[in-house]
């Protein structure tokens, strides 16, 4: 029921702008969850060394206030839906007062936390090494957040929330993009993206993608996996051939498109008219269209997945930087972690959330606790000229190259 | 004018001495009249356009995010070589073009109706009834579209006893979207046109000896003309800054409007969603101007 | 006795419960100035409206010449209107507008043109052709309405109150120069009025509306000397009226008596000869001055009030004004009294001829 309602709060007419950005918010996760790049992150992150920026050793007397910058439904405080509430508790067990700003898109996270009148913010993968290039976060002293042992191990020490070993946040909650079909219509059922590539005619005009350049990862993905030719390593770090290549999977594809969506709720719909018979997808949406009742299921193709994944980070000019420690342990506490994550649909970065939840099978939906289900995930993060799989011989395509070229996939 | 005298009218009836200075300085009076909604129109309307069109002249860091304010005509380059702008351009404006046809062929009897021959009762009921569609959201009569052509909607069903399947989301879904997202527009300026063309010239016509046809042609639709331009321009430059119905209901379609969209909101590359910007406005400008060439402007 | 132009037999026109038209009968002749004078809602104009076709009757035929028109669309009738607001068309330029009904039916460009040309010649516009309607004024639109109507060379124009929204002075020259042009073209006009001024001017003979019925259908001089009924006698010109027990005392006969202002003398005594002569006493309360005229409002011991109007032969009205209050004898001549019996009674020997 609760699910049902956090639904219908994205379907109103307003938040229409704030769906699409809903998208991205929970499709920006950064850098390539598989660990197999070598060396430090700073060296395979283009190259930038993390300012030297000092780290808290205590947690003092809360400052009474902590401003916080997060995606829309991370800090709900019941004004949206009176049963939808875990900042209050929050307020009464710490006298922090929370001061709530949601953000749109990653791009005005960035540049919201350069004013310096945030103290923390929930950074997806495409922000994270940008605020800490810049300057902007601190790295986070994870001796003072008593929940943070409870965090997935897979989670830890990964290349978008950490340099040289050093956290710089916290993770929050992680989710994959799945592979999802009409159960009626497509058979047998797929185990291959192949499906919406390759094999995309036998569903001609009834095959759906989703809208944004980021997308073009996916064709990548299966590229990589399909066609070792092309020499893809990691499919955020394309150079102009294999951009080009993949840009030309993505034209086959559009002949039998029936539409690209970004607003989830549109996907639901499609499924369920069966405007749309098979792809890509989040769990989420998979576990609305079941629940309406359209014959769906969602799978982790055998290529893997493209994914996101979230970090609560502290502002390097916080003004109360205790309230802030105090937020981030308190917001990744089984508790908390347990009513976001089935607010929002994702995995719960703090596993012990898993025995709280509502629905019990949540974190098994979610595969909350599935470190190979997790490897499988690369973990969206925003393509620049440095290449990210450590090439040096050529310049990658950057974020702009990949907006231009997905305008061009769909003419 | 008349409005302003009224205005004036009252300050000299309520103030004294302070305001039959205003009253002397006819200059003055205009002046303090007009300053407030100059402002708001010279900062707040053209201040932001010509922001857009500067910062279409600066560069995007990738990396940053950050714009760089160095001036540079390579966004517009862009707009210019890569093919798949044209094309979109050229489907934009075509498609903004056909709505405004499609909302002129529909608005045209229904305007006719509602303000000649419909009794005043009904000519009430007709306007709020045009009106009302307006009352709802877009979004909802959007959606309520997109329901329309789904694969399991109404016109499938309409259409599948004669062999035929609903176009499905795209082109088609999106023109009639727009055009009936739009069509209140078009009525209203050709109801409003009508309305003030007194009944003794579709008289006069008949009694000069002209059947309807060349009534309709010769003096009801001249008569009409400049409730079309003006509807035109609503249906024309609105479709031309869509970007949402057509997520809705375009399928894979993509307008000018969702360039700057995704540019903007996507890749967070202003400069090159204020180039894209311009392309609206210049072709708005060039449609107003020719709007202009008819005439049709003076009459409204 | 000519040919007939336009006959109405019979003719009403309902509005829900409201009778605009009642069974009306009416012939009126070729080449006729024909006026319908009333006052609004007195059913001259939908009378009008029925002839040119934009109402249908409720019963009743129409005849043009000889040719039942009653159900026939406006387009097919040989008649042209000038409205009362002219219905200009304001996207077309003068001469357009003027070659408007010959375009309708087809006829050349050049023909149609010269045809324009002379129109507008006749009613003196011949260089405005080329003008859009607002740059004309009131009057000149007025007659750019004539030439629109006139070029089409109709058995009948109908005119709906065209003077009503010109100013005095324009509006007595145009009254000269529509009965001119009428005289020249020599075509039937039918010319609705609330003004009796002006239907008094122009007409040839004039039908008088009352509550969708003709009270009256006179000439002019007839109309106003012969007045057939009270409500013709008030409507058209004034007059003093003498009923009941007023007429006994004053015209010593029982019935409706009229007597027009100008036809009643005042003087200080009481002429020497009375015959023929109507003689009353009473007392000036109002002296009005009115330019060429001067009316006096007298009160009689009799009761009633009389209205004395005389021409300003002096240089002042001090003459006049120092009647105020005065003791004064009005008389008037027997034989100007006009008695108004029924309206049936006041039929006009043209009429039965028609």
């Amino acid at each position: 029921m609760r699910k049902n309602r956090s639904r219908r709060r994205w379907s109103g007419p307003a938040a229409l702008a704030c769906a699409g950005v809903l998208a991205l918010a929970t499709a920006c996760g950064t850098s390539s969850g598989d660990s197999s790049g070598g060396g430090s992150a700073a060296e395979d992150q283009g190259g930038f060394t993390a300012p030297d920026i000092p780290m808290q050793d205590s947690v003092g007397d809360p400052e009474g206030q902590v401003n916080i910058l997060a995606w829309p439904g991370y800090a709900e405080d019941g004004s949206t839906d009176k049963s939808v509430d875990w900042v209050t508790p929050f307020e009464e067990e710490t006298g922090c007062q929370a001061n709530v700003k949601y953000f749109g898109t990653s791009d005005e996270a960035v540049q919201l936390m350069k004013t310096g009148e945030y103290d923390v913010v929930s950074a997806s993968g495409d922000a994270t090494l940008r605020l800490i290039a810049s300057g902007d976060v601190a790295p986070v002293n994870t001796d003072l957040l008593k929940n943070y042992p409870d965090i997935a191990p897979f989670l830890k020490d990964q290349k978008f929330n950490s340099v040289d070993g050093q956290m710089y946040g916290v993770p929050h909650g992680w989710g994959a993009n799945l592979l999802m079909y009409n159960t009626d219509v497509v058979k047998p059922a797929p185990t291959s993206w192949g499906a919406v590539f390759d094999g995309a005619s036998d569903y001609a005009g009834k095959v759906t993608a989703y809208d944004s350049p980021i997308y073009i990862a996916d064709a990548a993905l299966y590229l990589m996996k399909t066609q070792p030719d092309l020499g893809i390593e990691d499919p955020y770090a394309l150079d102009q051939d294999q951009l080009a290549a993949a840009v030309d999977l993505l034209k086959k594809q559009k002949e039998n498109v029936s539409e690209y969506w970004s607003d989830y709720l549109k996907e639901v719909q499609a499924f369920k008219s069966g405007d749309s018979v098979i792809g890509t997808t989040w769990e989420v949406i998979n576990a609305v269209a079941q629940g309406e009742g359209a014959p769906v299921e969602a799978v982790l193709p055998e290529e893997g997945s493209t994914g996101w994944s979230d970090t609560w980070m502290i502002s390097s000019k916080a003004q109360n930087p205790n309230c802030g420690y105090l937020w981030m342990d308190y917001i990744t506490s089984p508790e908390a972690q347990a009513q976001v994550a089935e607010y929002f649909g994702e995995a719960p970065a703090n596993t012990k959330a898993c025995a709280l939840t509502s629905d019990k099978t949540f974190c098994d939906t979610y595969h909350a606790e599935d470190a190979d289900y997790a490897a499988q995930i690369h973990y969206w993060t925003t393509p620049i000229e440095q290449c990210l799989d450590g090439r040096t011989d050529v310049t990658c395509t950057n974020y702009g190259d990949w907006t231009t070229a997905w305008t061009e996939v769909k003419g | 004018m008349h409005q302003l005298r009224r205005l004036d009218d009252g300050l000299d009836r309520g103030e004294g001495l302070t305001l039959s200075i205003i009253d002397r300085r006819p200059g003055l009076r205009v002046g303090l009249l007009l300053t407030p909604p100059m402002l708001w129109l010279g900062a707040a309307y053209l201040g932001a356009l010509g922001a857009l069109l500067i910062t279409s002249l600066w560069t995007q860091n990738d990396f940053t995010g950050n714009i760089e304010r160095v001036w540079t005509l390579e966004n517009f380059k862009t707009l210019f070589t890569v093919e798949v702008y044209r094309t979109i351009t050229v489907r934009t404006i075509g498609l903004a073009a056909l709505v405004t046809a499609v909302d002129a062929l529909l608005a045209f009897p229904i305007a006719l109706y509602m303000a000649k021959i419909a009794s005043p009762r009904a000519q009430r009921l007709l306007v709020i009834a045009v009106l009302m569609p307006l009352w709802a959201s877009y979004l909802v009569k959007a959606y309520a579209w997109r329901g329309m052509f789904s694969a399991d909607g109404p016109i499938e069903w309409v259409l599948q006893p004669f062999g035929l399947n609903t176009p499905g989301y795209g082109m088609v879904a999106t023109t009639v979207t727009l055009a009936y997202l739009w069509l209140p527009y078009m009525i209203l300026p050709v109801y409003a046109a009508l309305e003030r063309v007194p009944d003794s010239l579709f008289e006069a016509s008949a009694d000069l000896g002209a059947g309807s046809v060349h009534t309709l042609r010769r003096v009801v639709l001249p008569m009409a003309f400049p409730g079309f331009v003006a509807g035109s321009i609503f249906t024309f430059s609105l479709t031309m800054g869509d970007y949402i119905a057509v997520k809705i209901v375009g399928g894979t379609t993509q307008l000018l409007g969702n360039v700057v969209y995704d540019n903007q909101g996507a890749a967070n590359n202003l400069p090159f969603a204020a180039a894209v910007a311009t392309v609206p406005i210049v072709v708005m400008l060039g449609y107003l101007a020719a709007a202009r060439r008819t005439g049709a402007l003076e009459s409204l | 006795m000519t040919a007939t132009a336009i006959s109405l037999r019979g003719l009403s026109k309902h509005f829900g419960q409201v009778r605009a038209v009642d069974e009306l009968d009416l012939d009126i002749a070729d080449g006729e100035f024909f006026s319908m004078l009333g006052p609004s809602g007195s059913g001259k104009t939908t009378v009008l409206r029925l002839i040119a076709g934009f109402e249908e009757p409720t019963a009743g035929t129409i005849l043009l010449g000889e040719d039942d028109v009653t159900r026939r669309p406006p387009f097919s009738r040989d008649v042209n209107t000038v409205f009362q607001d002219y219905a200009i068309f304001p996207h077309m330029s003068v001469v357009e507008n003027v070659e408007y009904g010959l375009r309708v039916k087809k006829v050349g460009k050049a023909d149609r043109r010269r045809r324009a040309e002379e129109a507008l010649e006749t009613v003196r516009l011949a260089s405005y052709g080329a003008r859009r309607p607002h740059q004309l004024s009131g009057g000149q639109r007025q007659r750019v309405a004539l030439a629109r109507a006139l070029v089409n060379r109709p058995k009948v124009l109908l005119l709906d109150e065209p003077l009503g929204a010109l100013d005095l002075k324009l509006r007595r020259e145009m009254q000269i120069e529509l009965k001119e042009i009428q005289r020249d073209v020599g075509i039937t006009f039918v010319f609705v009025t609330h003004d009796q001024e002006e239907a008094l001017t122009m007409s040839d003979r004039v039908a008088v509306f009352n509550e969708g019925r003709i009270e009256q259908l006179a000439t002019p001089v007839e109309l106003y000397e012969q007045p057939a009924s009270a409500f013709v006698a008030g409507f058209v010109g004034t007059s003093n009226l003498f009923r009941g027990e007023d007429a006994r005392r004053l015209v010593g006969e029982d019935g409706t008596f009229a007597v027009r202002p100008e036809k009643v003398r005042l003087a200080t005594s009481a002429p020497a000869d009375t015959t023929g002569l109507c003689v009353a006493h009473g007392v000036v309360r109002e002296v009005v001055y009115l330019g060429a005229t001067t009316s006096s409002v007298v009160e009689l011991d009799d009761g009633p009030t009389v209205t004395v109007s005389h021409p300003n032969t002096d240089t002042s009205i001090d003459a006049a004004a120092e009647r105020r209050d005065q003791r004064v004898v009005v008389t008037w001549r027997r034989d100007h009294l006009v008695s108004l019996g029924s309206p049936t009674q006041a039929t006009s020997p043209e009429e039965e001829t028609a």
